[in-house]
């Protein structure tokens, strides 16, 4: 089926593979807390307090069935992200369910920031941050590689200050 | 009275102050609450009361007038200079060439002592706004003249021959482009008209029909359920008095570099809105308002106002076609269309493809129901021109070299109909341009395009 966001998906940058196992990572963390919240009512079962079944039951599954349909989209969610570096504009495409594409002229760009969380940072990735004057307008690509997110950096504020003058 | 450090209106301190001397009184109150009036006040309990209460009052006093001794300004030709505080000193200053325009505001106390502060709109960046309160109320208003006069002269514009030095009377040295006090009245809004427009709110609807259904429960003996009622009526109640308080008795005029407003119920305030400023548009049409041809119109604005409000700046509350057509004439002079007028009145009012926009196709339908014939967008040489709502119609101008970005967007239910929305994204405050469900082709070569236009400038 034809759409605007299958327009040219080749010709997108991907962000790195390893962000998939920070992402699942993440995720694994994520449900662990939660699983962890949902069983307090089987906990206290054991412990003897009276528990209805169902409630004992019910918020395991529901987290176990939420989270695995969150690991279903998750490669696909990574395998989404993109950007692309264009004459004026970056694009930055993202999701799977609701895609989203945006474009930040060059000469609109207030800073750049690359940054990285310590998970990040162990899988050598890192997150740029490009701001405008609004605050809906901010494009952020994450799952860069260190070294790719600070060239991209360069490439930006240099584009940025081009446009500039 | 410039070129030399001066102080504030002595009242200053107590228009903030006055708290503290309420909160004494309150807490004498509440920790002698089991006492009579008349133990109260008699015998040896009255005298200690008078002399911690007097001791109280001197100290709140001596920090007043220390506070105040410590605030001064001073007004040269390049630069305006506040300083205040006593053991945390802060020395503020503006370059005058950069102040953007001044806000004279009021707040309750303050207008009841007959005093009025100088809000500066700086543009160098700086994050914390250059305020100087209190002063007279008519000295506020001629060191407002002088210093935008000033203002103009530094930046080269026509500089006044010689700054006038306030001692004459302004209207003698007021001819166009130095002093914008006088402009040609733009709109003004009725007591009536605006509460008129207030009523016909959904707000406000469902605010008396709650206060009904709570004079009904209360009548017919139920009163569990009172309680639930009774925030839904705060809360209106709140959202009422603050629209009444941000509208009433607005006025807007047209100065040389844009408009001119001044409102408010409580705290009045006015606010110079330059046009270079405005990054976005936004015409609202309520409901019920569409059969009278109402609309409210708000701008995001860069540097006007303060920004820790998260709100949209007020250009007319309530007015007709024709009072939009004004307002927008002047914030937004080149629509970039010919006949400016009658497109104005098809995205605001008719809706419909008159013009050349672009509206949802039909298999929208099922989507949002009612708005899919309304919805739809144009862009003209200068603007874009995005509209949606069903009952209730919103439509949102911004100019290409003002947006920021655009986002393209499609959810599942989207996809399976071939259809897109598209956001367009401009600073200053929330007016944001939403494009809803439109062919997804077309969206597609819209995003493109567009892209390439706000690029190019």
């Amino acid at each position: 089926m034809e759409s605007p966001m299958e327009r040219s998906p080749n010709d997108f940058r991907p962000v790195a593979p390893e962000y998939f196992t920070v992402k699942l990572i993440g995720w694994a963390l994520n449900t662990a807390l939660y699983l962890l919240i949902a069983l307090v009512p089987l906990i206290l079962r054991l412990f003897g307090v009276q528990t209805p079944n169902w409630l004992a039951i019910a918020p395991p599954l529901a987290v176990l069935l939420v989270a695995l349909l969150v690991l279903r989209l998750l490669r696909r969610r990574v395998r989404a992200l993109g950007y692309l570096e264009r004459e004026e504009d970056l694009v930055v495409r993202s999701g799977v369910m609701w895609r989203k594409q945006l474009v930040i002229p060059y000469g609109r760009m207030q800073y750049v920031e690359v940054t990285s969380g310590p998970l990040e940072r162990k899988y050598g990735l890192c997150k740029l941050t490009l701001n405008t004057a609004s605050g809906s307008a901010t494009a952020v690509i994450p799952g860069l590689g260190q070294r790719t997110g600070e060239d991209l950096r360069e490439r930006l504020s240099a584009a940025g200050e081009a446009k500039m003058l | 009275m410039t070129d030399q450090w001066q102080r504030v209106h002595p009242a200053s301190p107590f228009v903030r102050g006055w708290v503290a001397i309420v909160g004494l009184a309150y807490i004498y109150w509440q920790n002698t609450n089991d006492l009579t009036l008349a133990e109260r006040l008699s015998g040896e309990r009255l005298r200690w009361t008078v002399v911690i209460g007097a001791g109280a009052l001197l100290v709140v006093l001596v920090f007043y007038a220390l506070s105040w001794y410590f605030t001064r300004y001073m007004i040269t030709p390049s630069h305006v200079y506040v300083n205040s505080g006593m053991i945390f000193r802060s020395q503020k200053q503006a370059r005058i060439d950069r102040v953007q325009g001044i806000e004279v505001a009021q707040p309750l106390v303050a207008r009841l002592l007959g005093l009025a502060e100088l809000h500066f709109d700086v543009a160098d960046g700086s994050q914390s706004m250059l305020r100087l309160s209190f002063l007279r109320k008519a000295d506020a208003q001629q060191l407002r003249a002088l210093i935008l006069d000033r203002a103009h002269a530094a930046r080269g514009g026509q500089a006044q021959p010689d700054v006038p030095e306030t001692e004459q009377a302004p209207h003698d040295v007021a001819p166009a482009g130095a002093a914008p006090e006088t402009g040609v009245l733009m709109a003004k809004v009725p007591h009536g008209r605006l509460l008129a427009s207030l009523f016909l709110r959904m707000p406000t609807i469902i605010g008396l029909l709650s206060a009904l259904a709570l004079g009904i429960m209360t009548l017919s003996g139920i009163g569990g359920m009172v309680a639930g009622l009774i925030p839904a009526l705060l809360a209106f109640g709140g959202w009422f008095y603050k629209e009444l308080n941000n509208s009433w008795n607005f006025s807007a005029a047209a100065t040389d570099t844009g408009l001119r407003v001044s409102r408010g119920l409580a705290d009045t305030r006015q606010q110079s809105i330059p046009a270079g400023r405005v990054q976005s548009i936004q015409v609202t049409s309520p409901a019920l308002w569409r059969l009278l041809g109402w609309y409210r119109v708000e701008v995001n604005a860069l540097g006007v106002g303060s920004q820790e409000e998260a709100q949209n700046l007020l250009v007319l509350p309530v007015g007709d076609f024709d009072a939009v057509a004004r307002v927008m004439g002047i914030l937004l002079p080149d629509l970039g269309v010919e006949n400016q007028r009658k497109v104005l009145f098809t995205a605001i009012n008719s809706g419909g493809e008159e013009h050349g926009f672009t509206l949802s196709p039909q298999r929208a339908r099922p989507l949002s129901p009612g708005a899919w014939k309304n919805q739809g967008f144009l862009a003209t040489d200068t603007t874009v021109i995005t509209r949606y709502g069903w009952l209730a119609r919103v439509t949102a101008f911004t100019a290409h070299n003002r947006v920021q970005g655009l986002m393209l967007r499609q959810g599942p239910l989207e996809r399976r109909r071939q259809l897109a929305g598209l956001r367009i994204y401009s600073a200053g405050g929330t007016v944001t341009g939403y494009i809803q469900q439109v062919d997804a082709q077309i969206a597609g070569k819209f995003f493109e395009e567009q892209s390439r236009r706000i690029a190019g400038r």
